[in-house]
């Protein structure tokens, strides 16, 4: 009862996205465009967390309207390299909770190193109002490993380069960068002198460095630093990943599919793979760099679960069906060492009861989650992501919505895809999303469509018909006579 | 079993011939759905995968097939086997098991089943033993009106373990397709014959060119065809019927099967095909004289034909022998040769006697593939041998050549298989037909004959089918003949079924184990490998391996190799015969010659896996010893006393081997110092293992049967590798033995 509900409010939002057209669309500025100086951080908090293999930052920034008249357009810096990296920018309102994420799109300068991610406020910030911004974003290919090439017996260090004061593109007038690292042991680091009470920076509390806090910088100030540390887990990257849900009316099914190209981005062997020394430390020192295993879990429910790859199936898998969840743990075929690249194929059925609801109007909403990939205790990080939902064919109508932040969406199209038997081609809505991360694999998309009782009898019928053809053609051809001589008939 | 309950059916409930039609395509399309299923055993127990050696590069024929067009197919030239010589595989390979998988594979496609050509693959030859047993069925049926002959036979080659061998789900390999092509040609021949018709001449010709295009065996129906005709004519026989009939199949069929690349001239030119030729002249002679005697008086007609005769075969010979002698046709291939002396191969051509299937059968192989088929067969025979019209001469003369071929040579139990399911289904049905029939014969003055009829009836029952007043009367004599027979037919299936599950179904590539509890735990030692060598070395990175691995490393690694299956080239196998046999600082240059990138070996030793390549490295010594006598010899590999050792007693040249040393490279460490087993051959290793100059372990699989080696680059500083490596272990350089001078004080 309650859940239709919810599904009814979510309906009002799906009107909004309707699939057919692409929903983020990217403006591009000339060079010279410089975003104007109506603000002021007054106070700004920049967390870095290393602790994934991806880079988690959030710019936690109180903001000031300097101008005369209310504004609500605040601009991130971004370099060109650092944007096609960045992944699930969602900006919120630190102060009020029930505020949803601002729109924060992109803004590419033509010919230049510098572009700007655009936050709007719902709100216009009145002349000398402030407002508390959370900026959260993800980096990819963040890392690189320090040395690049170790022993397999060695532990793996990453080095991260930023800078210690947060990239603005206003002026700051107390800020400081926390950064977060997986564990205490950090070999390397920047020093700076430090200012005011503080000897120097940065200041390192357990497994948590700090430069800061520093006082008043212009707009575009920059110091770059860079820490070098322990990581001693894989550096697992996803190049690209094919998601396919196919849903299924007529049997009460939703397919999963899921395909990885899957790379360690983490520190080469130095020398080539030993299996005596792998063997060995797999009782003497399980830790390792080497990624061994990949848990997933999926939804309770799930099962005929299948994991393949380019040369057939893998036998290295185990599925566990619980009545609160159910895992899928595979692994490689092979330790995926630095450098090294395994891509694979994971697949599984589930009950459509669990994804799919009748709505009041006779339309149908699905609800799955847009991503639901592994999870690991040092995160993945997914570089493309394709989701394509293939729903029944004769859908129409069809609409999306997801709650994964739209900076990351890149495209969206609905398309025809045949498969078993198909006249027309069954609809699909085909997502394109770059720079997803672990953390996002909760978030839901909704799709919802028509599909009249017409549309799901069409196959029967037609292939009812192909047969009864099939047969009478048979009886024709059965009923010529290709002899000559009629009167040897029997 | 099902040939009797149909029966039973049959008697008491339709007796029209419609019933009996729609029952007997319902008994049909279960046996075939019982041929199909009996080879899944694999499928289910393991995985949908493309099994062994040869069918890894059907498959990786047919994924290009399918990818790039029937053109592009036929032209292509494939730059990634043999390096550095490739392969011009297009005109090399039989398609017509390609062709056939991706002309099923569009079919689907076009009507939107979305089926992975892997799965057509795999499945295919299941499929076609279907098939097969419907031809078996029709084969039958010309020889014999017994209705039940035909479906027994058909069920017999359902499920016979001969057939299956190379036909279960995976097996994707010519033989698949080629065995229903080769029955149903026999059909179709013997079709033609009896009805002396151009139209199953001219079908029969087009399944004959489908064989060609699939099979080098379709040599078999080239000299069998003729062979029979031959007999016939010899047997005085000769009529308009097989005149039509086989000049109709020659010459449509020679033009269907030069029509393919791989075989081009061949049917002209080779000695294989100069039978058919030479009775082809031969019937066009028969016709003329036959039409002569027609015309004159038979006193001169005798002295003509004589004549006549004389001449012709004399030319005929003498052109023969002229035209091998200059080279026009070819003499008889080394493999035909082997086919004659079963000894023949060992001497003279290493590679194909180093084969397993090329061995001559051993004598149990046949009660393993035919069981109670192998007793029945010649009572078969004999019944035909009864009636003998051309159609039963066919089935003898097929009967005496298959048996030959099959003692030969292990795979051609094959082509003896059908002919033994046809005449063993004969024999059966035969008894059957006498015993089954519930009603005493209505003889008046029975009481005298019961006695002798009884005895004849438990001991010699077939020949009361030469004297119809003969009849069984006693109803036991019948039940426990009938009893006798159904358990025979029940223990036919058990043994078959136990046969397909436990030696026939292992797809090789993958190998099952039992974990303490029971339950299968499968080692992927070859896929782990190959999906490493695919995913991380380069693009085109040259692996060099025995030629066993090569279709699976191109169909799965995705890798060029030097060698492969198609075993074309003698000298270039020999080439990594002895860059494998030889010792390192010599194997290098063969090895940077040929651009290699990576050694693979199959090493057994830790799981005691019996196939590897220590197991096979005296062919290679053998086959490069072949070519290069003075460099490689077989004897330096034996110990004084004449042993193949790995162990400490292994001789000099044994263990400076690429071979041996990559095989035990690193892997005394893996065991408490002077404690390494090889358990493969039971052996205590020596407590130092071969230490590598010129190779570096790149990979190891997880139970160590795959051991993939970089081939270094040359050394940056231009000092060999020996010293090399010497150097970075810290060795001192050692002084050269004999040096001049007094001794010095070393001063430091």
């Amino acid at each position: 009862m309650k859940t239709s509900v919810v599904f009814s409010a979510f309906l009002s939002l799906l009107s909004l996205a309707s699939a057919a057209t692409t929903s983020s669309d990217r403006k591009t500025y000339p060079s010279t465009f410089r975003p104007p100086q109506v603000f002021k951080n007054a106070n700004l908090v920049h967390i870095i967390s290393l602790e994934k293999n991806y880079v988690k930052e959030s710019i936690n920034v109180l903001v000031e309207n300097i101008d005369k008249s209310p504004q609500n357009e605040y601009y991130v810096p971004f370099t060109a390299d650092q944007l096609s990296r960045l992944g699930g920018v969602e900006v919120k309102d630190r102060k009020d909770g029930s505020v949803g994420p601002f729109v924060a799109e992109a803004v590419e300068l033509d010919q230049s190193d510098t572009h700007y991610i655009r936050i709007r406020l719902p709100k216009a910030l009145a002349p000398g109002a402030q407002q508390a911004l959370g900026i959260t974003y993800y980096l990819l290919k963040a890392y690189a490993p320090r040395p690049a090439s170790i022993k397999q017996e060695d532990q793996q260090h990453l080095a991260y380069a930023f800078s210690a004061y947060a990239p603005s593109a206003y002026a700051t007038s107390k800020q400081k960068t926390d950064v977060k690292f997986p564990s205490s042991t950090i070999a390397e680091y920047t020093k700076l002198p430090g200012s005011g009470d503080v000897a120097r920076f940065p200041q390192q509390q357990g497994s948590k460095l700090t430069y800061g806090p520093f006082d008043e910088k212009p707009a575009g100030a920059s110091q770059p630093v860079a820490v070098r540390y322990e990581f001693n887990k894989p550096v697992t990257h996803v190049s690209r990943l094919e998601r396919d849900v196919e849903v299924s009316h007529w049997g009460g099914n939703v397919a999963f599919e899921e395909r990885y190209t899957l790379h360690h981005r983490g520190a080469n062997l130095s020398a080539l793979f030993n299996r005596v020394k792998w063997q060995q430390s797999q009782y003497y020192q399980p830790n390792t760099w080497a990624l061994k295993e990949l848990k997933f879990p999926l939804r309770a429910g799930s099962a005929d679960a299948y994991y393949t790859d380019v040369i057939g199936n893998v036998s290295t898998s185990r599925f566990r069906s619980g009545k609160r969840e159910a895992l899928l743990e595979v692994r490689p075929r092979y330790p995926v060492f630095g450098g090294w690249k395994y891509p694979f194929t994971i697949g599984w059925n589930s009950d459509a009861k669990s994804y799919l609801r009748k709505t009041p109007a006779g339309g149908f909403v699905l609800n799955v989650p847009f991503l639901e990939g592994p999870r690991q205790a040092e995160g993945v990080e997914y570089e493309q992501v394709q989701v394509r939902v293939i729903l029944p064919e004769g859908a129409r109508n069809v609409k999306f919505h997801t709650t994964i932040p739209t900076q990351s969406i890149a495209s969206a199209d609905v398309e025809i895809h045949r498969t078993f038997l198909d006249t027309i081609g069954r609809t699909a809505l085909i997502i394109q999303a770059r720079n997803l991360v672990d953390e996002l694999r909760d978030r839901e998309l909704l799709v919802s469509y028509d599909y009249p009782l017409s549309a799901s009898l069409r196959k029967p019928l037609v292939v009812f018909a192909s047969a009864m053809a099939v047969f009478f053609a048979a009886w024709v051809v059965g009923r010529v006579e290709l002899k000559f001589d009629v009167a040897g008939k029997k | 079993m099902s040939a009797a309950d149909p029966l039973q059916v049959l008697a008491s409930a339709g007796k029209g011939e419609s019933t009996r039609s729609v029952l007997r395509v319902i008994i049909l399309a279960l046996i075939a759905g019982a041929a199909i299923s009996s080879r899944l055993f694999s499928v289910i127990r393991f995985e949908s995968i493309i099994h062994e050696f040869d069918p890894w590069f059907n498959f990786r024929a047919t994924k290009y097939l399918v990818a790039n067009g029937f053109y592009n197919f036929w032209d292509w030239f494939d730059d990634r086997t043999w390096h550095p010589l490739g392969r011009v595989t297009g005109g090399t390979l039989y398609p017509g098991l390609m062709v056939t998988s991706g002309v099923i594979y569009h079919a689907l496609r076009a009507l939107t089943i979305p089926v992975d050509i892997r799965n057509i693959c795999v499945l295919l030859a299941p499929g076609f033993s279907g098939l097969t047993a419907i031809a078996a069925y029709l084969l039958t049926n010309e020889m014999t009106p017994s209705p039940s002959a035909g479906l027994l036979a058909a069920l017999f080659m359902g499920i016979a373990p001969g057939y299956i061998s190379r036909s279960v789900a995976g097996s994707y390999d010519n033989e698949a397709i080629a065995i229903f092509l080769l029955v149903f040609t026999f059909y179709l021949w013997i079709k033609a014959l009896k009805q002396g018709s151009m139209l199953w001449g001219a079908l029969c010709a087009l399944f004959y060119g489908y064989m060609v295009a699939s099979w080098g065996g379709y040599a078999f129906i080239t000299c069998l065809l003729p062979l029979h005709s031959f007999v016939l004519i010899c047997m005085g026989r000769y009529s308009t019927r097989l005149y039509v009939a086989y000049t109709t199949w020659y010459a449509l069929g020679t033009l269907a099967s030069m029509q393919i690349p791989f075989v081009g001239f061949l049917p002209v030119k080779t000695s294989e095909h100069m039978p058919a030729l030479g009775i082809f002249g031969f019937l066009q002679l028969l016709a003329f004289l036959d039409y002569v005697r027609s015309a004159i008086p038979s006193r001169q007609f005798q002295t003509f034909l004589w004549l006549f005769a004389g001449t012709a075969f004399g030319v005929g010979l003498l052109g023969l022998v002229v035209a091998t002698s200059m080279g026009f046709i070819a003499p008889w291939s080394g493999r035909f040769y082997s086919l004659w002396d079963t000894g023949y191969a060992k001497i003279h051509i290493p590679i194909i006697a180093s084969v397993s299937e090329h061995q001559p059968t051993a004598w149990p192989a046949f009660f393993f593939d035919l069981q109670m088929l192998v007793w029945l067969f010649p009572v078969g025979v004999y019944l035909l041998f009864q009636e003998l019209a051309d159609e039963h001469v066919f089935i003898v003369v097929y009967a005496l050549f298959g048996s030959y071929f099959a003692g030969v040579m292990v795979r051609l139990m094959l082509t003896l298989t059908p002919v033994v399911c046809v005449a063993a289904a004969i024999a059966v049905s035969h008894l059957l037909d006498i015993y089954l029939n519930a009603k005493s014969p209505e003889n008046p003055d029975a009481a005298a004959d019961k006695d002798a009829d009884g005895k004849k009836g438990g001991k010699a029952g077939l020949k009361s089918t030469n004297k119809p007043l003969v009849g069984i009367y006693a109803g036991w004599v019948k039940s426990v003949i009938v009893s006798s027979f159904a358990i025979y037919l029940l223990l036919f299936v058990m043994h078959c079924t136990w046969v397909t599950s436990n030696a026939y179904s292992s797809p090789s590539v993958v190998l099952a184990s039992r974990l303490p509890d029971g339950s299968q735990h499968i080692i992927d030692d070859y896929r782990e490998a190959y999906q490493w060598l695919r995913q991380n070395t380069r693009e085109d990175a040259k692996i060099m391996s025995w030629w066993d691995y090569g279709y699976q490393i191109g169909g799965m690694a995705d890798r060029p190799t030097l060698v492969d299956n198609n075993t074309w080239n003698n000298t270039h196998i020999a080439t990594v015969g002895k860059a494998m046999a030889s010792s390192e600082e010599r194997s290098y240059p063969i090895m940077r010659q040929h651009e290699v990138d990576y050694v693979l070996v199959v090493f057994g030793g830790l799981l005691g896996y019996s196939g590897d390549d220590i197991n096979k490295f005296l062919w290679m010594v053998r086959i490069a010893e072949g070519i290069w006598p003075d460099e490689v010899k077989e004897r330096d590999f034996f110990t004084a006393r004449g042993e193949y050792r790995v162990d400490g007693d292994a001789t000099e040249t044994m263990k400076n081997s690429v071979m041996y040393k990559t095989s035990y490279y690193n892997y005394q460490n893996l065991f408490p110092p002077g404690q390494a087993v090889d358990r493969m051959r039971g052996v205590r290793l020596p407590e130092v293992g071969p230490q590598l100059t010129h190779l570096e372990e790149a990979f190891t699989s997880e139970n160590w049967i795959i051991r993939i080696y970089k081939v270094k680059d040359l050394d940056n500083l231009g000092r060999d590798h020996a010293s090399a490596v010497a150097f970075d272990k810290g060795v001192k350089k050692k002084k050269p033995a004999k040096k001049k001078g007094p001794r010095v004080l070393r001063v430091e």
